[in-house]
């Protein structure tokens, strides 16, 4: 028998090739790693394989991290994702690092701007998230940022619904007093242009600063000049695979961060101050969002009623509009069950019902406008809210009320494609 | 030089004339100023089993700024590393697999793409993605057998273009072309040696059409070792014709080393103007390959490769023309162009004049486009196999093909264009003739005349001998 680490030989179509055997994703498959460092892949059938040897298993160094006296704390909350995942070479395939003080001796700037301590709160990739894992992540949050030495706290997250775990980090963390800073990465950290590297040192730099808000940290451009520290209620993905991908919607960053320390800030936000973070961390799993298209039929709500659905967010289009004419008594019936809010599908800009008749139409019947929130940023508030809130009079209160910048009293102008 | 003991490889890397081999861009230099430039860092980071390759950490040790600039027209998000490979480039992969057969390699069954660590900053993402595609080959030369050791399959590098003390300037446009690189054993054991197997690989290469031409379109670099001294490799070998003169260079140099008794250690080297080196970096070792995640692994059809034919070596084909009736410089234009396909297609299919068909196919094309102020667009094949067919079937004269070629650039219809070439008939000439008839104009003035209201309907030779006729 062989295994995935043995020095082997094999005998394929009458010539050998001798390397070491590594694991395979593919049964039918033996893949070698040559001596000259190139994979090569041999079929299972008419192969005869020698075992010579075994490949010893090199461990990293473990990291030992001293303390700085001089430089401030800061706690750094993995959840898993790119940014803290790396390639494993038995398998072939990318897996989230078991270890995040990996990550730190990977980039041994973070030493020299501060202390940071590492607690692996949960190591997946961010699709597989849901609302248990906020309320989870918001309790080691909020514990980290009660600790009276800790200046800030960074969590690294995958990128796919970073901006999910923003909002709701956003709405759990209530009298947030210091910055919270969610980082996130593109590229993977095996490779020399792994832009995770300098997302966490913005991201630490942030931390220090005295912009107590959560904001998602990534690269400003394609470029490796800045981050923007986006606010965690106003941003979203835009790009699959791009540095920037996170945008500010509606909104400018809070901040350019350099990797030197320097921070431009580009609007207003909440500055540090004395007090305890307030974790409310409750999230109601029974809510869902719908994105209408031409052509929906008004079943997929009747739906979430008859399933006993506490709330819904409809991802209307332009100002927030669904086709009044096969949808009215639909929404009619729903509204009378549960929250029924209204985004709109073109992420920039306020929804509005009063411009066209449709809209008067669906607000009549119950249906609650939600300014310029984003459908993302509206799906986690409104679980969050009902999570907090039994009473209907109250939940469509708050979810019409600005609590963490999500609602704009007035758009910017400079809110638009930044 | 012999009794140094010199053992000596070269590397030969040759850019193929194909898009880009993990992005659908077209292999194209620019020359125009960039759309956009992005600035980058690299970092060195702990490769395959947790070590940093020395020549990565020797690079990133400089702590460089790196200014890409970029071309929308040539450049896509996978070379600005700002988005995930696309698949394998097939047609490339082809090209490949047929050199490897040439060159009498065993073919790996399953490819696997690996990431070479490469942090210079001429790889947007810290490394090149390069493929093993086949091992032990050998070719014949004067002095015996010279084994291939590896064929490989991977991306250009990108191109420098500027340099300050704490920036590098790299075009994007060359990164991504696919580059086929061939190994050879070391093998050789005289300069003179190493010439001519960079030769006979070079005529390979280009006899199999698929290549790229022109300066900086294929690269060698030679490894050298004297006795005593660990391997060498040189970059940046421009001309075959420099090899012995560089391979003495280096050789005296090695002995120098060993006298003086230093430790000598496997290190890359660059060939400067007056052919002398300089240190570059460390050798960089097997540490700095793992697998490109993004890429599945690739199953080679054998079938496919079994059916492939080793193309005729270009040589062989410069004799063939010759004896068909080119000349020597169009024979070997013709034996050098891609059109040399059409060109036998028309020779075995039609009785045409050879040379006739070589010049269409080579000068008038590109005197047409000049003239047209064309840069790009190019003739189907179906059209010159229709044009050759119509001519040997005497249903266009030779007179006519560059007015018929204009007109079909300028988009019009083949067949209206050929109704209205249709040579005169004898009868309508000799009226022509008749009518036009000036017995005091001398043969020559009076030929030119008459081919005049002609207007290419009708072969000169033809024209004369009407007159003639006509005379009497």
């Amino acid at each position: 028998m062989n295994s995935t680490g043995d020095k082997v030989r094999i005998k394929h179509a009458g010539f050998e090739y001798s390397g070491i055997l590594l694991e395979s994703t593919d049964d039918n498959i033996y893949v070698l790693k040559l001596s000259n460092g190139y994979n090569v892949g041999l079929p299972k059938g008419n192969s005869k394989v020698t075992v010579t040897g075994k490949l010893p298993i090199t461990k990293l160094p473990e990291l030992k991290l001293e303390k700085n006296l001089k430089l401030p704390n800061v706690s750094l909350v993995s959840t898993g994702g790119t940014i803290t995942s790396r390639v494993d070479y038995r398998t072939g395939a990318v897996h989230p690092i078991t270890k995040p003080a990996e990550l730190l001796s990977q980039i041994p700037e973070l030493k020299k701007i501060a202390n940071i301590s590492v607690t692996p709160a949960m190591s997946k990739f961010s699709e597989e998230f849901s609302p248990k894992d906020w309320s989870k992540l918001a309790g080691f949050v909020g514990r980290e940022l009660n600790k009276e030495n800790v200046r800030g706290v960074i969590v690294t997250h995958g990128t796919d619904t970073l901006h999910y775990t923003a909002a709701a980090l956003s709405f759990a963390l209530e009298g947030l007093g210091k910055p919270v800073a969610i980082v996130g990465g593109q590229r993977s950290s095996d490779r020399g242009s792994f832009d995770g590297a300098m997302n966490l040192i913005c991201g630490t730099h942030y931390t220090t600063s005295d912009i107590a808000e959560v904001a998602v940290v990534l690269h400003g451009t394609s470029s490796d000049d800045y981050c923007i520290a986006n606010p965690g209620t106003k941003t979203k993905k835009m790009h699959t695979t791009m540095r920037n991908t996170f945008r500010p919607i509606n909104s400018m960053p809070y901040a350019k961060l350099f990797k030197t320390g320097k921070i431009e800030k580009l609007r207003g936000s909440n500055l540090r101050h004395a007090g305890e973070v307030n974790v409310k961390s409750q999230f109601e799993d029974k809510v869902a969002l719908i994105k209408y298209h031409p052509g929906l039929s008004p079943k997929v709500l009747d739906f979430y009623v008859k399933e006993g659905y506490r709330g819904v967010i409809i991802e209307g289009t332009g100002l927030g509009h669904v086709s009044a004419e096969t949808w009215l008594k639909s929404i009619t019936d729903a509204t009378k069950k549960m929250f029924v809010g209204m985004t709109s599908q073109a992420n920039y800009g306020k929804v509005d019902p009063y411009v066209y008749s449709t809209g008067r139409d669906l607000f009549n019947h119950g249906v609650v406008y939600l300014g310029d929130m984003l459908a993302e940023t509206a799906i986690v508030k409104l679980s969050w809210v009902l999570g907090q809130e039994k009473d209907k009079d109250k939940v469509r209160e708050v979810m019409t009320t600005n609590l963490r910048g999500e609602l704009s009293d007035k758009s910017v102008p400079n809110g638009f494609l930044y | 030089m012999k009794n140094l003991g010199l053992k000596s490889g070269i590397e030969i890397h040759q850019q193929l004339d194909t898009g880009k081999l993990f992005s659908r861009c077209q292999s194209r230099l620019d020359s125009s100023t960039p759309d956009f430039t992005v600035s980058r860092r690299l970092r060195a980071l702990a490769g395959e089993m947790g070590k940093v390759d020395v020549a990565a950490a020797h690079a990133a040790e400089k702590k460089l700024t790196y200014i890409y600039e970029v071309h929308n027209n040539n450049t896509s998000l996978v070379e600005l590393d700002e988005e995930p490979p696309e698949l394998i480039n097939q047609d490339a992969l082809d090209i490949g697999l047929l050199v490897c057969k040439m060159l009498n390699c065993r073919i790996i069954p399953y490819l696997q793409v690996m990431r070479k660590t490469v942090v210079d900053g001429s790889n947007t993402s810290g490394f090149q993605r390069t493929c093993l595609v086949g091992v032990d080959g050998h070719i014949e030369t004067s002095a015996g057998n010279v084994a291939i050791d590896t064929v490989v399959l991977e991306e250009d590098s990108a191109r420098r273009t500027a340099e300050t003390k704490d920036t590098v300037t790299y075009r994007l446009d060359r990164l991504g072309i696919p580059l086929l690189e061939i190994a050879t054993a070391p093998d050789m054991k005289t300069p003179e040696q190493i010439k001519e197997v960079a030769e006979i690989l070079g005529t390979m290469l280009r006899s199999t059409g698929r290549v790229i031409r022109g300066l900086g379109t294929i690269r060698q670099d030679v490894n050298i070792s004297i006795k005593g001294h660990a391997r060498v490799e040189l970059k940046g070998v421009q001309d075959l014709q420099q090899i012995p003169k560089i391979a003495e260079i280096e050789a005296k140099r090695q002995k120098a080393e060993i006298d003086m008794a230093r430790k000598t250690e496997s290190h890359v080297r660059n060939v400067k103007e007056a052919l002398t080196s300089k240190f570059l970096r460390p050798m960089p070792g097997a540490a700095r390959m793992y697998p490109e995640t993004d890429i599945p692994t690739i199953k080679v059809d054998m079938n496919l490769v079994k059916e492939m034919k080793i193309p005729e070596m270009t040589p062989v084909k410069i004799k063939r023309y010759k004896k068909l009736g080119l000349n020597d410089e169009l024979a070997k234009r013709m034996a050098d162009s891609r059109k040399n396909d059409i060109f036998d297609r028309a020779m075995k299919k039609q009785k045409l004049n050879p040379t006739l068909v070589a010049t269409t196919l080579l000068s008038t094309e590109i005197e047409l486009k000049r003239k047209l102020k064309l840069e790009s667009g190019k003739f189907p094949e179906a059209f010159y196999s229709r044009l050759f067919k119509t001519l040997d079937e005497g249903r266009l004269t030779n007179e006519s093909i560059s007015k018929v070629m204009e007109r079909f650039m300028k988009g019009e219809d083949f067949d209206k264009i050929i109704s209205e070439f249709k040579p005169m008939s004898d009868s309508a000439l000799l009226k022509l003739i008749k009518d036009n008839y000036d017995k005091d104009l001398p043969q020559g003035a009076l030929i030119g005349k008459i081919m005049a209201k002609v207007a290419g309907k009708a072969d000169g030779k033809k024209v004369a001998k009407l007159i003639g006729e006509f005379k009497k």
